[in-house]
């Protein structure tokens, strides 16, 4: 381990010795201000030390790690999430009960699965990655003294997660069976060697178990079934982390696997991958047509989500030139981590003072516009861009997905982009045209008395909401130099 | 000056922005200021721009911003500017100030007179846009502003259900020509791969050759847009109905400005036009038949709007005819002289208007001559020019593009008959108009004498429309040249001839009464040719009769019938499925571990079958 | 001493078997404690596999993962057990079936 290797990993470092500053501290004197100003200012720091590892990428850290650009950027993007999270959450505990102070050690920890997820290129990467981002999220979901709902949730989550990490963990186990490597680039020389021909049933039995155990962590249909559930018992910024972070660091995890260890190469599993995109769309979106809860319709639109970010796979795999795929991978990722944490930045601050029940009836949202226009403000440009509505990062995201799957020819999965995305409109705007009309339930606390953090967060959002979808262009340029 | 180019539209754009978000909540003046002082800034920074360009006339293309790039697709905020675009920029700011200050005082006691300088701002800026833009998509968006505003002012007093459906119509017609213009963009784009407009004449000229299906189809596409925006025959219909918005709205868009971005899309793309003969020629045609039936319709209307808007569909059809005769800077040239004396003539009946209790009928009028002193003498300066009496600024353009359609090989005779025709019917409506209002019996008395703030820009306007003709505009480089040489004086005699005439026989008519009429009026014939023509040839009749009447009865019939169903069935099968689905959250984990088994089972036979 | 004294598929086989039954624990049981040892089986199986496919290779790799797996089943199991204890106090029950307040 050499001094460039350790500048490479500079964020790593930055977010495990925070992370060990906050156990310190937690353990010396109990105070939530000190472990909310650590946990954030780790975190940014986290960001910012990309800065300097930048100088040394691309370089390989053992075989488990890879310092790139890719993983970079990613890495500092779930960062920055994970202090949004952080702000939201602060505001969001004032009013509760309790010793919240793990709460802020736990949201380090899974932030730092989180980044590790984005620098994977090995099997035991991969699995402490996830592992540590999912463990440390069990507990984030029990967290809070009210009721049962976040038990419920967490103990679901804990046992499908399990097991979809222990189906995942077989796939790998086949696929090292059969080809005798761990890390990705070996992978792929030992597939385009010919040795995959020997045993090609255990190596694709083997694909179709990871992906089905990332397909989980994705919410992917069939998969999905744990996602409204869990998010509608966890705290709403909790469920914005899960949302956004957990399943952006996986997809980039995936796609990581996917073109690094040359599985793109079956097509066999391109038409599974399909397969899951198409249902996806379809079952997320009609799921949510009806529903009156909101984090259940987030919970169902994001499955949608992730079925239009399949797409970029089997783009990536049919295309004879991946980049255009890839490329629009990135910037949905982006679009779509930023979007989902606004909107669940929205749920964690109106019910800053909800008491037992959290404020996530479509009912409760009654007269927002009136009662609170900045927050209102932001929920509808989240809604927005959720649905692709042009000037929003969403519509870029979206656009940038339909160019890569014309550019492949992908019309079936590209009808269901446009079915899906045309039921999803409906259901977004009628959440939008609920904020407008005149309520007399819920009281959501008002704009006063929310804190300066969660208020800079709030136009930070929005601002790179739109920012991303009326100035796309630089960040664009940006990820075609580093894909 | 030139890198200050995007501050002209951004002007009017951010006025119009702030009286948005502020709703009506600045005091009056202010709103006002706000309203006509941006677009005057404007005019003032195209001012400035002219002069360096006049140190500098070469065409230059300003590139701003990329807004993506994907792929071969790349959509840019760009402007180009050359003699086209300085004339038209000049013509937009420089009328839209004078009717903007005009409408200081017109809409002074309008309690909506925020909304009001926000809509004509926001046009102001489309406006700008569309004439500046240096690729077609770009241009798309301003052409699309420029028809939202329209609507939302056409429907300005929107407590009417009257002018809410003017303002429709004028959406709905205008969005066919639009439609088609989408497509005739997307046709260049998957030909030619780019939608610059410098870029896309070079390639066009590179890749066809003159009368090729695809670029005859592609400027077919556009012509179908021009005759839309332009309320060109068979989409014209809209115009007159879109006298329901403020008379100074149909000043600025509904003469001066709007109406003419067709003439300005045909001269900006004419390079394209040049490769599709049979195209040029239905503008020419199309130009020529406009002219014409507007012609004999304005002479049989009593709103005073109405006939303005005839006329301007049909000074608009000279302007096609010049075109397509190849008298490119003819046409632009009829434009801006158009540009003065229409706005002139709605601004002059605005003012009647407005001292006369709200009348339009100009048989309740009359006698205003000496009542109305500013009116009259504008409406008697914007009618010479319209009707192209000799050193008005009207005479000069019409008079160039019939000079080219005598030229134009083949038809070109014809044209420049049925030209003739029209000036001599122009003459006649447009002192029909004047000796009714203006002379004899007065019939109503105004309450109210127009106020400076539309006495000045009526004063200078009747200076532009008679000087109007003698500025020579900057387009040598932007337009090809028209062929030269002279026809036999025989022919200019003619066309300096037949406005006296009319003017005369108009005089015969209606002022003089030695000439009567009132038998062929009064014969079955002339009464039922007098309704035809009233009713616009019958065209909302013919319209009504084609495509309304069908389709409401198709509605009708389909009201419970198999579209509707297949349209409920999508809804009914969407909400079926839903609940279908949402029965399977039973919120059991035990379930939802069987169904990732499952899910797993499938993906394994999946690639066991396609493996 | 590289290679696998018995044939690498019969291993495969008891793993791929042990990992049902896991599996079908995880449908069929109803106590939250039985449900968290079938997942210990599942992760087990898959540690197994991986030992085994080790040994084939003679590759470290294999027994290096298998701690991983370990370690993370004890990480997931301990979180687990600490959510049993909560499940308990307030359902005042294990059977997981009872636990279905969210749902659509």
């Amino acid at each position: 381990m050499n001094l460039a290797a350790m500048q490479g990993l500079l964020p790593l470092l930055v977010l495990g010795l925070g992370a060990a500053v906050l156990m310190l501290q937690i353990s010396i004197r109990r105070q939530l201000g000190w472990s909310y100003a650590i946990t954030v200012a780790t975190l940014l720091l986290g960001a910012a030390a990309m800065e300097p590892a930048m100088q040394v990428a691309p370089l390989q850290v053992t075989p488990l790690l890879r310092v790139d650009n890719l993983g970079l950027f990613f890495g500092s993007l779930f960062c920055l999430s994970g202090a949004v999270t952080a702000v939201i959450s602060r505001d969001y505990l004032r009013s509760r009960e309790g010793e919240n102070e793990e709460y802020f050690l736990l949201l380090l920890l899974s932030t730092l699965g989180a980044v590790i997820l984005a620098y994977s290129t090995h099997v035991a990467a991969l699995l402490l990655g996830l592992e540590l981002l999912s463990v440390a999220l069990y507990a984030l979901i029990a967290y809070p003294e009210r009721g049962t709902l976040p038990l419920e949730a967490a103990i679901k989550y804990l046992v499908l997660s399990g097991a979809a990490s222990a189906t995942l963990l077989f796939g790998f186990a086949l696929i090292y069976a059969a080809l005798g490597s761990l890390e990705y680039a070996e992978i792929a020389v030992q597939i385009s060697a010919g040795r995959a021909a020997t045993s090609p049933a255990l190596i694709l039995m083997g694909a179709a178990m990871v992906f089905a155990g990332l397909g989980f962590k994705l919410s992917v249909v069939p998969f999905h079934m744990w996602t409204p559930d869990v998010y509608e018992g966890a705290p709403a910024p909790i469920s914005g982390f899960l949302a956004g972070v957990s399943k952006g660091a996986v997809f980039i995890a995936v796609l990581r696997w996917f073109l690094e260890s040359g599985f793109f190469q079956y097509s066999s599993l391109l038409a599974g991958i399909t397969l899951l995109s198409i249902a996806s769309i379809l079952v997320g979106n009609l799921l949510a047509l009806l529903q009156t809860n909101v984090k259940r319709i987030l919970a169902y639109s994001s499955i949608a989500h992730l079925g239009y970010l399949l797409i970029v796979l089997v783009a990536a795999g049919v295309s004879p030139e991946p980049g255009l795929a890839v490329e629009a991978g990135g910037y949905y990722v982006v679009a779509y981590v930023i979007t989902t944490l606004a909107a669940f930045s929205l749920l964690g601050l109106i019910s800053r003072q909800s008491g037992d029940r959290e404020y996530d009836q479509l009912s409760d949202l009654a007269g927002l516009f009136w009662k609170q226009p900045g927050l209102a403000a932001l929920f509808t440009v989240a809604l927005l861009s959720l649905a692709g509505i042009p000037l929003t990062a969403g519509f870029i995201g979206k656009f940038y997905l339909i160019s890569a799957g014309v550019d492949a020819a992908l019309w079936g999965l590209l009808a269901a982009l446009v079915i899906g995305s045309a039921i999803g409109i409906f259901y977004y705007l009628r959440i939008i045209y609920t904020m407008t009309t005149v309520g007399e339930q819920a009281n959501p606390g008002t704009t006063a008395d929310m804190l300066v953090g969660s208020r800079l967060v709030v136009y930070l959002l929005i601002f790179a909401m739109l920012y991303l979808g009326i100035v796309p262009e630089p960040l664009m340029g940006y990820l075609r130099t580093i894909l | 000056m030139l890198d200050f180019l995007w501050l002209i539209p951004l002007l009017p754009l951010a006025s119009a922005a702030l009286l948005m978000v502020t709703a009506g909540s600045l005091p009056r003046p202010l709103i006002a200021a706000c309203g006509a002082g941006s677009v005057g800034l404007a005019a003032l920074c195209v001012l400035l721009t002219g002069l360096s360009w006049a140190h500098d006339p070469v065409p230059r293309q300003m590139e701003l911003w990329t807004w993506m790039q994907v792929g071969t697709l790349r959509p840019t905020i760009g402007f180009y500017l050359d003699g086209l675009t300085l004339v038209m920029m000049s013509v937009i700011t420089g009328v839209g100030f004078l009717i903007h200050l005009y409408s200081t005082e017109f809409m002074e006691e309008d309690e909506s007179l925020s909304r009001y300088f926000a809509y004509m701002n926001l046009f102001v800026a489309a406006m700008l846009i569309l004439v500046m833009a240096d690729n077609l998509l770009f241009l798309y968006l301003g052409w699309e502003g420029v028809g939202l505003c329209s609507y939302l002012l056409v429907g300005f007093w929107y407590r009417d259900p009257v002018n809410g459906a003017a303002a429709r119509k004028a959406f709905v017609v205008t969005r066919i020509g639009d439609t088609a213009m989408a497509l005739g963009l997307l046709l260049l784009f998957t030909e030619l791969g780019t939608l610059d407009i410098q870029q896309l004449a070079e390639l066009a000229q590179g890749k066809w050759q003159p009368g090729d299906t695809t670029i005859v189809l592609a400027t077919a596409l556009l012509l179908g847009g021009a005759v839309g925006k332009s309320a060109q025959l068979p989409l014209h219909t809209w115009l007159p109905d879109a006298m329901a918005g403020p008379t100074p709205v149909s000043a600025l868009i509904h003469a001066a400005t709007m109406v003419t971005a067709g003439v300005y899309l045909i001269a900006r793309n004419h390079e394209l036009f040049l490769l599709a003969p049979p195209t040029l020629l239905a503008v020419a045609v199309l130009g020529l038949l406009t002219l014409l039936l507007a012609a004999f319709t304005a002479l049989n209307q009593h709103d005073i709007k109405r006939i303005l808007a005839y006329s301007t569909i049909s000074q608009i059809g000279y302007m096609f005819l010049g075109l397509g005769v190849g008298a490119w800077s003819a046409g632009i040239f009829h434009l801006v002289t158009h540009a003065f004396f229409k706005a002139l003539l709605f601004l002059a009946a605005g003012a009647v208007i407005h001292c006369l209790h709200h009348e339009h009928n100009i048989f309740r009028m009359g006698g205003l001559r000496t009542r109305l002193p500013v009116a009259f003498w504008s409406f008697l300066i914007g009618s010479a020019a319209l009707a192209a009496l000799p050193f008005t600024s009207g005479f000069y353009s019409k008079d160039q593009i019939l000079l080219a359609a005598y030229q134009w090989p083949q038809i070109g005779p014809w044209l420049w008959a049925g030209g003739l025709l029209g000036a001599l019917l122009t003459a006649i409506y447009s002192f029909r108009l004047v000796f009714i209002v203006f002379f004899g019996e007065a019939q109503t008395e105004p309450d109210r004498q127009p106020g400076w703030r539309m006495a000045l820009p009526l004063s200078i306007l009747c200076v532009a429309s008679i000087v109007g003709g003698w500025i020579s505009l900057p387009l040598a480089e932007a337009l090809p040249a028209t062929q030269s040489g002279h026809p036999a004086a025989a022919v200019e005699w003619i066309s300096i001839a037949i406005p006296v005439i009319g003017v005369s026989l108009a005089y015969l008519i209606f002022l003089g009464r030695q000439l009567d009429l009132s038998a062929l009026v009064n014969s079955g014939l002339g009464q039922r040719l007098h309704q035809f023509w009233y009713s616009g040839w019958r065209m909302d009749a013919l319209y009504n009769w084609l495509w309304v009447r069908p389709y409401q009865f198709t509605a009708r019939l389909l009201k419970d019938e198999p579209v509707d169903l297949a349209y409920n069935g999508v809804v009914h099968t969407s909400v079926a499925l839903h609940h279908l689905l949402s029965n399977l959250q039973t919120g059991r984990m035990r379930w939802y571990a069987s169904t990732m088994v499952g899910g797993l089972i499938v993906l394994l036979a999946v690639l066991a079958r396609a493996g | 001493m590289p290679g696998l004294q018995v044939p690498l598929e019969h291993v495969l086989m008891m793993a791929a078997a042990l990992f049902i039954a896991g599996l079908v624990g995880l449908m069929v049981r109803r106590n939250i404690i039985f449900i968290l040892m079938s997942l210990e089986v599942m992760l087990n199986a898959s540690a197994l596999a991986f030992v085994a496919a080790g040994a084939h290779w003679g590759q470290a790799d294999g027994q290096i993962i298998f701690m991983l797996i370990l370690t993370v089943a004890a990480a997931e199991v301990s979180v687990g057990l600490g959510l049993v204890l909560l499940l308990q106090r307030r359902f005042k029950t294990l059977d997981m079936d009872n636990a279905n307040r969210l749902r659509d």
